[in-house]
């Protein structure tokens, strides 16, 4: 494996820390879903089509949208950096009887050759723990043309309002959006990556995506907060607490 | 009533307080700049080379900006539905001695041929006092294949953070409107705003045959000051948030 970026490794060693509490997670038997509300990808389509495709997840965690992928038909490969969260996912594999290729491997440095994917798929994975400058580029290579790429994201403006502590965002823009690119919490090791949109724009423009879409999620009315704090339900009601990016690969 | 009627009055208020009067400098100006900070082209470039370029203008008003680009070689034509600020601009061209058609209309209904033009451009214009839902395909029919539609609004953010009570009180550094379902904004002087989140504009725009090639979040520089006219921002928020934003599209190929 390539030598890790600094960022990816302290990342690493927090979600190997934080791998025990996932070790029970329960996505795989969901039905394919967005978010902490869970909005239905049968109401986005994100996922759909996916049959005999070849499809790429960087930072796959306990490997969920994987799995519903793999269910959808799709040849996957799941990626992550972290091993604790890939034996998650193996032993996944094992209880509901899907295998998929899983590889160890920071997505900032992608072990596969140009042009092996028609889908790359980022939910909450490298799209916010690898840096865009060097992630984005990695998935537009491995892209085979008028392949798409389709990742998760916090919202720019809940990244604004989320306070250096654990707890929900407020209603203050406590940091500045222009220069937003690394950012670091004072209450726990790691490294996040969040971009203002227009820096989305341009980073996906120049690595050769036709930007198709931007699905700024909005928090069902009533439903029950998250089990994350970032946001509570009447906040993500109001603004986007997540959204979701669609690039095309022209050239 | 149509949302452009009320605009049609806010403008000829408009132009008598402000803009019949600072059309004089806007049209001597040297520069091309965008909006509050009067960010120079030269570091947005967001305009492709003006020489023989046929440009529509959608909301001129006073059509310093179209000046700009004739002075530079473009062959731009202003479109705006509000005579008192045609007739300021109609004035400023024979000043100035620069000459192009002006012509009364909505953006949403613009009685000019299709594939017309090679740049669609707004500032400030049609890219907040007109409906997304229409304009954006009235551009993309004006527009050749190819094309660039071009256009300064309000950023979402300001939108977001605009005081709800008190409509002539400063942007604040906090949320103030929630963005989800954020686009037609009725002000008290009946004046009728579109600002739509990023993503219903994305969307719009595709759905309308372009391509976006760019989203250029416009920072106040150290030295900035607040607009005589325009201080619903102060330079300290716009430092450190966009206040505006530019807009670049490319129409596909059919």
């Amino acid at each position: 494996m390539p030598e890790l970026t600094d960022h990816a490794r302290r990342n690493r060693a927090h979600w190997t820390g934080l791998a025990p509490s996932y070790a029970t997670a329960t996505g795989w038997h969901q039905e394919p879903n967005w978010g902490c509300w869970g909005i239905p990808d049968s109401e986005l389509r994100l996922l759909e089509d996916v049959s005999g495709k070849d499809v790429l997840e960087l930072g796959c965690g306990t490997a969920y949208v994987s799995s519903w992928l793999a269910r959808a038909g799709a040849r996957v490969v799941g990626l992550d950096v972290t091993p604790a969260q890939l034996e998650t996912a193996r032993r996944k594999q094992a209880e509901f009887g899907i295998e998929f290729e899983l590889v160890e491997a920071s997505a900032e440095s992608i072990p596969f050759p140009d042009k092996s994917f028609d889908l790359v798929v980022s939910e909450f994975g490298a799209s916010i723990w690898c840096d865009p400058l060097l992630w984005v580029p990695e998935a537009g290579r491995v892209l085979r043309q008028n392949g798409k790429l389709v990742f998760l994201v916090n919202g720019v403006l809940s990244m604004l309002c989320y306070p250096d502590e654990p707890g929900p965002a407020g209603t203050e823009l406590l940091r500045p959006y222009f220069g937003m690119h690394r950012v670091e919490w004072s209450f726990e090791d790691s490294v996040e990556f969040h971009l203002p949109h227009g820096d989305w724009i341009r980073l996906l423009r120049a690595n050769g995506f036709d930007v198709l879409d931007l699905i700024e999620l909005q928090a069902p009315d009533g439903a029950p907060d998250p089990m994350f704090d970032y946001a509570t339900t009447e906040w993500a009601h109001k603004w986007p607490a997540e959204e979701i990016w669609v690039a095309r690969k022209h050239s | 009533m149509r949302s452009s009627d009320g605009n049609v009055e806010v403008w000829t208020r408009a132009n008598t307080r402000y803009t019949d009067g600072a059309a004089p400098a806007a049209w001597a100006q040297e520069e091309i700049t965008w909006g509050l900070w009067s960010v120079p082209e030269s570091e947005v470039a967001v305009l492709p080379d003006t020489q023989r370029l046929d440009v529509v203008e959608l909301g001129c008003g006073t059509a310093y900006f179209s000046a700009w680009l004739a002075r530079r070689g473009a062959l731009p034509v202003g479109v705006d539905p509000t005579p008192a600020q045609l007739d300021t601009a109609g004035r400023m061209q024979a000043q100035f001695g620069l000459g192009f058609p002006l012509v009364k209309a909505r953006a949403e209904d613009v009685p000019l041929p299709d594939a017309a033009f090679d740049l669609a451009l707004s500032e400030y214009g049609a890219s907040i006092w007109a409906d997304p839902e229409q304009w954006i395909p009235e551009a993309a029919r004006l527009l050749r294949s190819g094309g660039l539609l071009v256009f300064l609004r309000n950023s979402t953010l300001a939108m977001v953070c605009s005081p709800v009570d008190d409509e002539d009180a400063p942007t604040e550094a906090h949320l103030q409107r929630p963005l989800f379902g954020m686009n037609r904004m009725q002000w008290s002087d009946g004046g009728v705003e579109f600002h739509p989140p990023h993503g219903v504009l994305l969307r719009i725009l595709r759905a309308s045959g372009f391509d976006v090639e760019d989203l250029v979040e416009l920072q106040a520089p150290e030295d900035a000051q607040i607009h005589a006219e325009y201080n619903y921002v102060t330079p300290e928020w716009g430092r450190k948030w966009p206040a505006e934003e530019i807009w670049v599209a490319r129409k596909r190929d059919a």
